[in-house]
């Protein structure tokens, strides 16, 4: 298998790495680099839980070559509120809105709903279910994943 | 959509919560077994036999043992004769003999890498011989039927008494119950009714797959992280199956990425440990999500045959039941008594019935090991009872919410159980759905929505709609636990405690019980979660037991807590800083022992298309008798969830087997609900009645999902005036029975 060295920028940080060809980016994230805030669920592109913003847009980490991310953005969610920092509106909505239960299909649910509002800043009821309807949550029944969604919009009833 | 239409006041708790891993969760920081970092941890890797019955003839590895990196390989030789299980040790941690269902583990690898471990496994050749499969529950008890388990009197049984009395050897659990004069309830009835109800497998299908490591200290003592919701019952069953002490083994369980019942059997566990013996070495795995559809221990499908007698105006007399359920290969995942899951025998929960058998068979089949999923029982329970409490209304022209409001259980009377009942509110819970859903109004025609996610228009003149109702009881829990509450240096009062949070936010209960029992703001009481050697017995998140038992832990020991800062001072913070000079620490234990239930009901209405059987269930009401609310947010979420999990349970999910092969073996296939599948839901709570927990709490998590299945059940028989008997009900099924009624 051939080995690359791709450099790309993680959280704002550039990043060099050596990959094989054929390693998937939530391999490269969680095993390689030890960031593990990006979970792993079904590893088909079903579930939503490997969810990462490359340049912005989400993807399933667990369908993406590590080495298209050479020379791109990679967001996760460590990357959402810096280290220590503050959280931001969403995260609190989703802390006070029950947007969580076990946690496990979390970090991917927050970075897609982080994308979506950069992209519609005022989501309608329908933008949401569709932009949202690639992040399986078993525990919530997705009730607190919207009212969370529509908290940080202001677009709550 | 969903609204908390009456929100109880609760006087003890500011509102609402803040859950206490809130910030860990929304950052990435909350720490899954599959996060842990432990250097130079080896990976493991398995081998699952292509056969679901066949005798094991040979396992050659040498060709795995020659790549490099590869660091050990075991097969059934190295480990057998051991098995493990929750209550009935049957399922052997590698096959030694023969393998039972298509999946089970004949090797283990340990190698440097996930990648080389998998790579290994492939490499190792195993060599069968085929033996006639048992699949169905007829075949299974046919009378020449090969039996599936020669060895089963050998097999450690745990929890003291003896295991479960058989009549046929491929039998696993039986369980029947008896109680008043049925023979006279039949004798004296006004009309009988015979149903037969199907219920498929379903996967409690949790996103988080079960992730393990093990090693053994030098000084012998061994270390378990794992997914396992119930860390000392995983030590005492891992001290039985693999004879050492509990003292030497270290279970620690960090958050759960869902449990949903299944992740209270561990099967990683012990194959680990042998792996880690051999090559003294740390060693993890991570089951994939694929394996854990086809090894693990979904929810028992089967075969519910119920007889009831009624008197002239529909009151229930006499119940029979002969629940048969396909218990696949081993039953380790049960951990009842008698072999059963959970609450199968509990048909007609919540209603009076004076007289009743009730026998429920497990049955060992070459099927994928079954066991326990989110009210282990009752969603079978559920839809075949409350289906056939429709059903009778319908055939005796009585209102289905009428006959429901007759049969109601009051208070002194005798449930299915043959107990005594001690609930109030059954009635009123069906009273005030009746008021929510406007039952006495005729449901209005109306399209399906507009939205282009909500499947296709459908054009109004072939829309068929329909309402229903689904009633049902379940549990408080039971059982005894301990913790402890400190004071530490920071002069915060710690809780802390031996239990996971697998989701339903058990620490952030701990923390609100005793910070209002103290009367300290919350900020001031912090939970704290240990491994089994640093904290006190407790056994595990499930049964819906943790806030009515837990609870009652947390008061007592804020209680002790009170008592011994008393002595220190009068003013509470001064004894607060005194006690945090000497690190003040009280144990807290109680033993919830009252017999009490919760009763839920659902109203939902369905949209069906005449021509093509597609449905949707296009909105929801629940009524929950809850008692006192602790934390609400987690409240509303655990019945939003379950909401979810039974409309799934109900319209999509069928881990389909097909002889012996698991075909729906990931989410590709299983379906779980999306967002735009759940429709809106309204919740009305009751929460004057109060039960055995803190401040009056009842039990929540599993209250909620069973009586989805009966509910939508009953509106589609409603909308199209034929029944679907077996569940899921699905698109094709409603258009089998459409065909039926126009053929
Ligand atoms: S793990 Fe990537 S979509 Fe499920
Ligand atoms: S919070 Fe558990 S799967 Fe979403």
């Amino acid at each position: 298998m051939s080995r690359h060295e791709i450099r790309f920028e993680l959280n704002g940080e550039a990043r060099t790495a050596e990959v094989e060809a054929d390693r998937l980016l939530l391999d490269l994230l969680r095993a390689d680099l030890g960031a593990t805030g990006t979970k792993e669920g079904c590893r088909i592109g079903i579930c939503g839980t490997c969810t990462v913003l490359i340049d912005g847009r989400p993807i399933s980490s667990c369908l993406y070559p590590a080495v298209y991310a050479d020379g791109r953005k990679v967001r996760t969610i460590e990357g959402i509120a810096p280290d220590g920092g503050k959280l931001t509106p969403l995260q609190q909505a989703f802390i006070e809105q029950g947007g969580f239960q076990c946690g496990i299909c979390t970090p991917g649910q927050i970075v897609s709903a982080t994308a979506l509002l950069e992209a519609h800043p005022k989501p309608t009821e329908d933008e949401i279910r569709r932009w949202m309807m690639g992040n399986l949550c078993r525990c919530t029944g997705y009730f607190g994943i919207r009212r969370a969604i529509e908290t940080a919009a202001g677009t709550a009833r | 959509m969903s609204a908390v239409e009456t929100h109880p006041a609760i006087p003890y708790l500011p509102t609402p919560e803040e859950r206490v891993e809130g910030r860990e969760k929304v950052t990435g920081h909350a720490r899954y077994a599959m996060d842990v970092p432990i250097a130079g941890a080896l990976w493991a890797a398995f081998v699952g036999s292509p056969y679901p019955h066949a005798r094991v003839v040979s396992v050659d590895a040498k060709r795995a043992l020659r790549m490099k990196g590869v660091r050990a390989v075991i097969s059934g030789k190295d480990t057998a004769p051991v098995r493990f299980g929750r209550r009935l040790q049957d399922w052997p941690i590698l096959a030694h003999d023969r393998v039972r269902f298509m999946g089970e583990r004949v090797a283990a690898v340990a190698a440097d890498t996930r990648e080389l471990a998998e790579e290994a496994a492939r490499a190792i050749e195993v060599e069968y011989e085929e033996l006639p499969p048992v699949f169905t529950l007829e075949a299974a008890l046919a009378p020449e039927a090969p039996v599936l388990h020669p060895e089963r009197a050998s097999y450690l049984y745990l929890g003291g008494g003896e295991p479960p009395k058989t009549t046929h050897p491929n039998q696993q659990g039986v369980v029947i119950h008896e109680h008043g004069d049925v023979a006279a309830g039949f004798a004296a009835a006004a009309r009988v009714f015979e149903h037969t109800f199907e219920y498929a497998r379903n996967h409690q299908g949790y996103l988080e797959p079960r992730g393990t490591i093990v090693w053994i200290e030098k000084d012998g003592v061994v270390h378990v992280v794992t997914t396992n919701k119930a860390p000392f019952t995983l030590r005492m069953q891992l001290s039985k199956a693999l004879g050492i002490p509990e003292e030497t083994i270290v279970v620690d369980a960090g958050y759960i990425g869902g449990d949903f019942g299944g992740k209270g059997l561990s099967i990683d566990e012990p194959a680990l440990y042998f792996l880690a013996k051999k090559t003294r070495r740390p060693v993890r795995s991570l089951l994939s999500l694929s394996d854990d559809f086809q090894v693990t221990n979904p929810r028992h499908p089967g075969t519910l045959r119920l007889r009831t007698a009624v008197d002239a105006e529909g009151r229930i007399l006499a119940h029979e039941a002969h629940v048969l359920l396909d218990g696949g290969a081993y039953a380790a995942g049960k951990p009842q008594a008698g072999l059963i899951p959970g609450d199968a025998g509990l048909l007609l929960a919540g209603y009076r019935v004076p007289a009743a058998r009730v026998e429920v068979v497990t049955v060992y089949t070459n099927n994928e090991p079954a066991g326990h999923v989110r009210s282990p029982g009752q969603p079978q329970s559920a839809f075949a009872a409350d289906s056939q409490i429709d059903e009778i209304a319908r055939e005796m022209g009585i209102d289905p919410l009428e006959i429901r409001l007759r049969n109601a259980i009051q208070p002194g009377e005798t449930d299915i159980t043959g107990h005594e009942w001690h609930d109030h509110l059954a009635r009123e819970v069906l009273e005030t759905l009746a008021r929510e859903m406007k039952w006495d109004r005729p449901l209005e025609q109306r399209s399906l929505g507009a939205s282009a996610l909500d499947g296709p228009a459908v054009p109004r003149s072939s829309t068929l709609v329909g309402r229903g109702i689904g009633y049902c009881a379940r549990h408080v829990g039971r059982g005894k636990t301990e913790l402890e509450v400190e004071v530490a240096e920071d002069g915060c009062v710690y809780v802390i405690t031996g239990a996971p949070d697998q989701g339903g936010g058990a620490h952030t209960m701990l923390q609100r019980v005793v910070a209002a029992e103290l009367g300290l703001p919350v900020e001031r009481v912090r939970a704290r979660r240990g491994t089994t050697a640093e904290t006190r017995h407790d056994p595990g998140v499930g049964g819906s037991r943790f806030t009515p038992v837990a609870g009652g832990a947390a008061i007592d020991g804020a209680r002790r807590l009170r008592a011994e800062l008393e002595k220190l001072s009068s003013d509470l913070d001064e004894a607060l800083r005194l006690a945090a000079e000497r690190h003040l620490r009280v144990p807290g234990m109680f033993d919830q022992t009252q017999s009490r239930y919760s009763v839920c009901a659902y109203g939902v209405t369905v949209a069906v298309d005449r021509d093509t059987g597609q449905f949707r269930v296009t909105d929801a009401v629940l009524v929950a008798d809850v008692g006192t609310v602790i934390n609400p947010v987690a409240h509303r979420g655990q019945l939003e969830g379950a909401f979810a999990f039974g409309l799934g349970q109900t319209v999509m999910e069928d881990l389909v087997i097909e002889d012996g092969r698991v075909v729906t073996a990931n989410l590709d296939g299983y379906k779980l609900p999306t967002m735009p599948d759940v429709p809106p839901l309204r919740i009305v709570l009751l929460t004057e009645d109060y039960g055995p927990g803190p401040f009056g709490a009842k039990s929540v998590g599993e209250l909620a999902n069973a009586a989805v299945g009966p509910a939508v059940a009953n509106a589609v028989r409603d909308a199209i005036g034929r029944r679907v008997w077996s569940c899921p009900i699905t698109s094709e099924k409603v258009f089998e029975a459409l065909s039926g009624a126009r053929g």
